[in-house]
């Protein structure tokens, strides 16, 4: 009860002390609002790659498991998957046959080729061999025209659904549907266009708009069929049952490619998470650097409210020497001079905000999609009430020291 | 007995010296008794005060407060002592400045935790006993200083203390202006308050029913004033 009087008390001081130095305050305040500013919109903008990387590879899909010869991402030995034998095609059948908890099941195949319409080229793309399962277990869908059909397959058809990126550099305006386009020396006829899917070139990741997929027998047809690597693509009842279904893939797999019970497994399973983690892993770094270069900029903001507030309690000695005489404890100095250093540092703090609100409104019309989350508001409130606290301690504990008789005196 | 000190003494040390500022004091105050400490400066009268008022602690002796032997208390328990027993009224009136009358008048209760609506119904009576009622939202600097003197006056009376103690109050005001400032400490005195006055000034400790004279730290006389219980 008779501390809450003191705080009331301590709260109406600090309110009147700042009224009282406006300009002061403001200036003090600058300091915070930058820091601030700066801290927020690095979680921000860190938050926002976090969300442009999680936007370009959400056409992996949540619930997707690749099944391939290497790892996505390794660290450490590439040698130690390099004498792994390929997956094949058969790989991918037996295990669409004998995986029945799988929604669906796609083998497909790369090939890097040059594209060519009328005079234009365009060097180096993904050429997929795919079937027609490929849409039920990814995210994406033709635009214009239709996907390929197990028609395409079972004749082997020079048919090909082109990436938007690809739509765009080739026939701009034009509609592409059954116009024929080069792929290395073979024609392949148009037959639709995915919808616009995302990059993740961003971060040196697969641009998923820059490929085209043709029937996979079409593709070992024209580009070579033996030696060649397959990946199979499942796709598990549900993204929370994805955990046990890994399992059961993995069981299945050993069993096709009959490895003893003591043998490694001689595939990889990649997930949409292997790639989110190791994006963490990386970004976790630079963004932990990144915000201890921005927290300078808010300690150089705390040592102006330390500042003021020695300045503060040199001013008001003489109305510590008052409030002493007659009755305030060191307690009740030390709370009145914290409140005052916090509330410097909370209004700071709370105007820094709104303008990180701005600047990340600004990230998000041109760079990123970039957000203040409630747990960032929470967090930079705290922190700049700390500043506040930690600027303000040593000031607030000189002030409660003071001698009452010396502090009386002084003018 | 309101106040009980004994062969109290007080040292500084200005660098390797020791200067004896006090030198054995004693002395007893009753309820309701109008004391004046008078000396020249450098008498040890500040220093009399000061230990009167727990703003600082005397080297050796004893000092009771009604009967609470301040000498082992630390700086919080003074600060409550200052609270709760003492009311400063000094010559330079130390109100706060920002704060208006009210709210300096109201401050040594909230430094004892009283509740607001109690704060305000005593702070306004003891506005009311010094005649600043109309002036109540004013800031320090907005009174003369006679006002503002009582507005310390007001201060000092409002945790209802069982000393006031009053440092040259009237050294920074005109005559007649000081002579309405000792009317309101004679009535004070009249309504039942101990009051200790410190002065250098004769007419000033007239007021006084008891002066006790200081010199070089001792108390050189100490006696009622003839004038009080001749008339």
């Amino acid at each position: 009860m008779k501390s809450l009087h003191e705080i009331k008390e301590s709260f109406s001081i600090a309110y009147g002390a700042v009224k009282a130095n406006k300009v002061r305050g403001m200036l003090t305040t600058l300091g915070i609002i930058i820091g601030i500013v700066a801290v927020v919109t690095t979680m921000t903008a860190a938050n926002g790659l976090g969300n442009r990387f999680k936007e370009s590879i959400s056409v992996i899909g949540s619930d997707v498991l690749y099944v391939s010869r290497t790892p996505w991402v390794f660290s450490g030995n590439f040698f130690q998957f390099r004498n792994r034998n390929q997956l094949t095609l058969r790989d991918g059948e037996k295990l669409e046959r004998q995986l029945h908890e799988a929604k669906a099941v796609n083998t497909r195949t790369f090939s890097n080729q040059n594209l060519k319409y009328r005079s234009t080229v365009l060097e180096n793309v993904t050429i997929i061999g795919t079937t027609e399962n490929h849409v039920l277990v990814s995210a994406g869908a033709p635009q214009y025209g239709r996907f390929i059909i197990d028609n395409d397959v079972q004749y082997k058809k020079q048919v090909c659904v082109i990436g938007w990126e690809i739509k765009d550099r080739l026939f701009k305006d034009v509609d592409p549907i059954n116009k024929k386009i080069k792929i290395g020396r073979y024609h392949f006829r148009v037959v639709g266009v995915m919808e616009k899917l995302g990059s993740a070139g961003f971060f040196g990741g697969p641009n998923f708009d820059r490929q085209v997929m043709v029937p996979i027998s079409t593709l070992m047809k024209c580009f070579g069929g033996r030696n060649r690597n397959f990946d199979i693509v499942v796709k598990a009842p549900s993204t929370e049952a994805l955990y046990d279904f890994e399992y059961s893939v993995i069981g299945e797999m050993r069993k096709i490619r009959k490895l003893a019970p003591t043998e490694e497994n001689d595939f990889s399973i990649n997930k949409m998470d292997t790639l989110m983690a190791a994006y963490n892993n990386v970004m976790g770094v630079v963004i932990l650097i990144g915000l201890v270069i921005t927290s300078i900029s808010l300690f150089v903001g705390g040592i102006g409210v330390m500042n003021i507030m020695f300045v503060s309690v040199t001013e008001r000695t003489r109305e510590i020497g008052i409030r002493k005489a007659i009755g305030a404890k060191k307690r009740s100095i030390l709370i009145q001079f914290l409140f005052e250093s916090s509330s410097i540092c909370l209004i700071g703090g709370l105007i820094g905000l709104i303008m990180a609100y701005g600047v990340t409104q600004i990230i998000n019309a041109f760079l990123l999609p970039a957000s203040i989350s409630p747990g960032i508001v929470i967090i930079a409130i705290v922190i700049s009430v700390m500043v506040g606290v930690v600027s303000g301690i040593i000031p607030a504990y000189r002030a409660s020291k003071l001698n009452p008789i010396e502090a009386l005196r002084y003018e | 007995m309101q106040l009980e000190i004994k062969e109290i003494t007080k040292n500084y040390k200005m660098g390797t010296e020791i200067v004896a500022a006090l030198r054995g004091i004693s002395v007893n105050l009753l309820k309701n008794e109008y004391l004046a400490i008078m000396g020249p400066s450098g008498s040890g009268k500040s220093t009399l005060m000061n230990i009167i008022g727990c703003l600082d602690t005397h080297s050796a002796g004893s000092y009771l407060l009604e009967g609470a032997d301040v000498s082992k208390m630390n700086d919080d328990q003074l600060a409550e002592i200052r609270n709760q027993k003492i009311g400063f009224v000094f010559q330079t009136f130390n109100l706060i400045p920002r704060a208006d009358v009210f709210h300096n008048v109201e401050l040594p209760m909230v430094y004892s935790g009283i509740s607001s609506s109690m704060r305000k119904k005593l702070a306004e009576e003891a506005i009311e006993k010094v005649g600043l009622t109309d002036r109540m939202k004013h800031k320090p600097s907005e009174l003369s200083g006679g006002q503002r003197q009582r507005v310390a006056i007001a201060r000092a009376l409002v945790n209802n203390p069982s000393i006031i103690l009053a440092d040259e109050p009237t050294g920074n005001l005109d005559s007649s202006t000081g002579a309405e400032i000792m009317s309101v400490l004679d009535q004070l005195h009249q309504a039942g308050n101990t009051i200790i006055l410190v002065t250098h000034e004769n007419d000033i400790a007239a007021h006084a029913n008891r002066v006790i004279k200081l010199k070089d730290g001792l108390v050189e006389t100490d006696e009622l004033n003839h004038k009080h219980f001749a008339a």
